[in-house]
């Protein structure tokens, strides 16, 4: 216990993503993480890229306590993840936002009950649904199709209501795996656009990309993880990954 | 709380309608156990009262002659009530058997007219009820002693149930047969729903995985995700418990004058009438158990949360 008190007195107030020297081994003796050390600050917009495989979704499986961490500490918003119980699990989920590469909208549902759901699991009131859902489609830009079914909406626009759905419940940190994977690059900039006015208002933003000139462009910090390790952490980073086909390439990022 | 327990029962009725097909297989199949149920319920009241009346009844009846004065009769009487194996000796009078023969016969006028008061041709009889009505020697020897052999009435022999007694047997014989095999039905069935419940949940779960995961995903507790399977699988047996009631009733209704000619319908009719909501409690309460159990069953094989 005293060990948490410092940490929280060291951390939280700086940090709200810590992880320090977190390792990952899957049942099938896999290892997804080795000692991986990362300090996200509040309303950071980080960029996470590295090929597949390389521990990407299995650091996101973390943060959403999909998956329990083999050793090593995780603390998220001053919470320590050794002292989750699986009762908490969804607690932790509610504080994190996160978004997909396919979405996962409620195909039978409307775009506001889409937005709803978030809300009415975590047990919000009637009254306090019907003000925030219209409020947020607002905010994404789809306020005129809270009656639509999600596959009357362009791809573009079904992220718009997953990042809608993600926010709704005021999360600090919203994570976007490989939000724009399946979208074309108009849709794909305004989707990353949006990421970013949202990080304007405070929240602090994890996206996970492959897409070379959209890490380029936005001129932020951009982690590189190989092997289940941060092989490079710049505050202005571009696209690069330390594979033999990448490496051919011009490198622009300063390590 | 209260609110998040209005959703999931929301949730649960909608997935119900969403899957109209799969429901309405599941709430036939929970149907059909709880009219086999219910039917066996009734079947086995039925024959238990039938079988009572059966029993109960006379094991002797010694008729008299016209002439029988009532000094002959007490005699009669206190003699048979002597022999060890008579239970009780009552004095049935001639018009008491008239009456008797008006109560059975209420709604036959032609059997009626047959018979008027000045002209009664019904004996009086004294009615024995024996201890062991396979033993009548005893009773038998003491009617044909001479004094009070002379009493019978002339036309009508004594009647003796010893000889029933073997037909009584194949009755109770058949209808333990039958209550048995109810129950066997009644357990068969009951376990052939809650298989095809449990399928129909492990099918629910399986189309309805990307729903689940995003219920986990946006922080969803357990029962909030699993509240839902219980709830549809508890319509299926409230639904049934509604239908299989409505058949019996129709079926006991409609058919009670038919069945009374050869079983006693008539306390389990009552019974009927007088506790509707108490069948259809009882049936629900099966129901439900049923498909909250199998759905249960399939959830913690199915449903990893």
């Amino acid at each position: 216990m005293p060990a948490l008190v410092e940490l929280d007195l060291c951390y939280t107030k700086r940090q709200m993503i810590l992880f320090d020297r977190v390792t990952k081994v899957y049942p099938n003796q896999s290892i997804a993480l080795s000692g991986l050390n990362l300090h996200i600050q509040p309303k950071e917009f980080v960029t996470i890229v590295g090929s597949s495989g390389a521990g990407k979704s299995t650091l996101i499986k973390l943060l959403t306590r999909e998956e329990a961490h083999t050793s090593g500490k995780i603390i998220v918003g001053g919470l320590d993840y050794d002292t989750i119980t699986p009762r908490d699990v969804p607690l932790v989920r509610r504080r994190i936002g996160v978004v997909f590469q396919d979405f996962k909208l409620l195909p039978n549902r409307r775009v506001g009950e889409n937005v709803a759901f978030a809300l009415e699991v975590s047990g919000a009131r009637s009254r306090e649904i019907k003000r925030a859902v219209p409020k947020m489609l607002t905010l994404v830009g789809l306020a005129a199709k809270e009656g639509a079914m999600p596959d009357e909406l362009s791809g573009g626009e079904r992220q718009r209501v997953a990042i809608a759905r993600a926010l709704v419940r005021q999360p600090k940190i919203l994570i976007a795996d490989e939000p724009t994977g399946n979208l074309d690059p108009k849709n794909a900039w305004e989707i990353i656009e949006l990421l970013l006015k949202i990080n304007r208002f405070g929240t602090t933003v994890l996206l996970t990309t492959h897409n070379k000139e959209i890490v380029n462009a936005l001129k932020r910090r951009v982690i590189t993880i190989n092997r289940g390790r941060i092989i490079r952490d710049d505050e202005q980073g571009r696209y690069t990954l330390e594979t033999p086909t990448t490496l051919k390439e011009p490198k622009g990022g300063s390590r | 709380m209260m609110l998040q327990l209005l959703r999931v029962f929301r949730t649960g009725s909608q997935n119900f309608i969403r899957n109209m097909w799969l429901s309405t297989a599941a709430t036939a199949v929970m149907t059909v156990t709880l009219t086999i149920v219910i039917i066996s319920f009734i079947s086995n009241q039925a024959l238990t009262s039938t079988i009572k009346g059966v029993t109960d009844k006379i094991d002797v009846s010694i008729y008299l002659a016209d002439s029988t004065t009532p000094d002959q009769m007490n005699a009669f009487r206190a003699r048979l009530g002597q022999d060890e194996n008579v239970q009780s000796v009552t004095y049935k009078s001639k018009a008491d058997a008239l009456a008797d023969y008006r109560k059975q016969h209420a709604s036959d006028p032609k059997l009626l007219q047959a018979i008027s008061e000045t002209d009664n041709p019904l004996p009086a009889s004294l009615q024995v009820k024996t201890k062991d009505p396979k033993k009548l020697n005893s009773i038998t020897a003491v009617v044909n002693q001479p004094q009070n052999k002379v009493l019978l009435d002339p036309t009508s022999a004594p009647s003796y149930s010893g000889t029933r007694k073997d037909t009584i047997d194949r009755i109770v014989r058949f209808s333990n047969f039958f209550r048995t095999t109810g129950l066997i039905m009644s357990i068969v069935f009951i376990i052939i729903s809650t298989l095809i419940i449990f399928n129909t949940i492990r099918m629910a779960i399986f189309t309805r995985r990307d729903e689940i995961e995003i219920m986990k995903l946006v922080g969803a507790t357990k029962w909030f995700i699993r509240g839902p399977f219980l709830v549809e699988a508890a319509l299926y047996g409230i639904i049934a418990a509604f239908i299989a009631a409505a058949l019996a009733y129709t079926l006991l209704l409609g058919g009670a004058p038919k069945l009374a000619a050869y079983i006693d319908v008539k306390s389990t009719i009552d019974f009927f009438r007088s506790y509707p909501i108490l069948v259809v409690l009882g049936e629900m309460v099966i129901g439900v158990f049923i498909g909250v159990f199998s759905s249960l069953l399939a959830m913690t094989r199915y449903l990893k949360l």
